[in-house]
């Protein structure tokens, strides 16, 4: 009887490496949920989604020979998108120092922390005031306190020390705090 | 008041949790476009290695053309042996041979 179990993602990368084409479009296929899901924290709009998205399984691509199976590839996976999201703040971060964080973000600095909430608005208030960070802070609430991670896995994935990750994610809340109560006085 | 502030930051995480983004128009035909994204760079690095192997390309073409210079060097020794050849001069000959020639 034929072996009709889906092949494992060691399988598929193998066979990514092999030159198999289809295969790495299914290991893909496969994880994009995954990465579109991290990187729709970070990015803004359709356009650095993608940007992102693509960097990530470009990365992914580029460095299969480095994956060794000990771990799940989404684990090692994981570290990639990281690493990917990250650099895309440092660049953002260069962006947006040349132009203004005001303008058609002005009702959002009105808005307010309940307000918000009860608008459903939530996450486009995080999102403005984690812009007014530095790409280590928001990096570090992004997987603290959105993707709730334990602080070993973020010092896994970021390749900080742990006791470094606590200290940075509680300068980052504090940081946010201030930003978000300067915004609650209003 | 601090405490107070805490909790409402906790509740804005809370609250910004549920929301998940739609990225299904983002991922739309995304494996497409990625292939093609792949495959640009493969093609580039094909050029990008050409390039890094100029300075081996210059170097093979600096031996072959010091080869080739220092061939044509021995070439042109031969015809001072020949030149004494057919007057058989063997003599002035084994003086070349042997060095003894000033």
């Amino acid at each position: 009887m034929a072996d009709l179990a889906p092949p494992t993602d060691e399988a598929l990368v193998a066979a990514s490496m092999a030159g198999d084409e289809a295969a790495f479009a299914e290991l893909v296929s496969r994880h994009k949920r995954r990465v579109f899901a991290a990187a729709a924290r970070f990015a803004r709009d359709d356009h650095q989604l993608d940007d992102i998205a693509q960097e990530v399984f470009v990365r992914a691509f580029r460095h299969l020979g480095k994956f060794r199976g000990d771990a799940p590839f989404e684990h090692w996976l994981s570290r990639i998108i990281v690493s990917a999201c990250y650099d895309f703040l440092r660049k953002e971060r260069r962006v947006r120092e040349q132009v203004s964080l005001d303008g058609s973000e002005w009702d959002m600095r009105d808005a307010g922390i309940d307000a918000a909430i009860a608008a459903g608005r939530a996450r486009e208030l995080v999102h403005w005031a984690l812009a007014r960070l530095s790409p280590d802070e928001q990096l570090i609430i992004t997987l603290a306190e959105l993707e709730e991670r334990p602080m070993k896995e973020i010092a896994e994935l970021t390749g900080w020390s742990e006791s470094n990750v606590k200290v940075r994610a509680f300068r980052a809340r504090q940081n946010l705090k201030k930003i978000l109560e300067t915004t609650h006085e209003r | 008041m601090n405490d107070n502030f805490d909790q409402k930051l906790d509740a804005l995480f809370a609250a910004a949790r549920t929301s998940t983004p739609d990225t299904a128009r983002a991922e739309f035909a995304f494996e497409t476009r990625l292939a093609a994204r792949l495959r640009a760079e493969n093609s580039g690095s094909i050029f990008a290695w050409a390039w890094r192997l100029c300075p081996f390309f210059a170097a093979l073409a600096l031996a072959v053309g010091w080869w080739s210079h220092s061939t044509q060097r021995t070439e042109a020794v031969s015809p001072l042996v020949s030149e004494t050849a057919p007057a058989n001069d063997d003599q002035l000959l084994v003086a070349y041979m042997t060095g003894d020639h000033r």
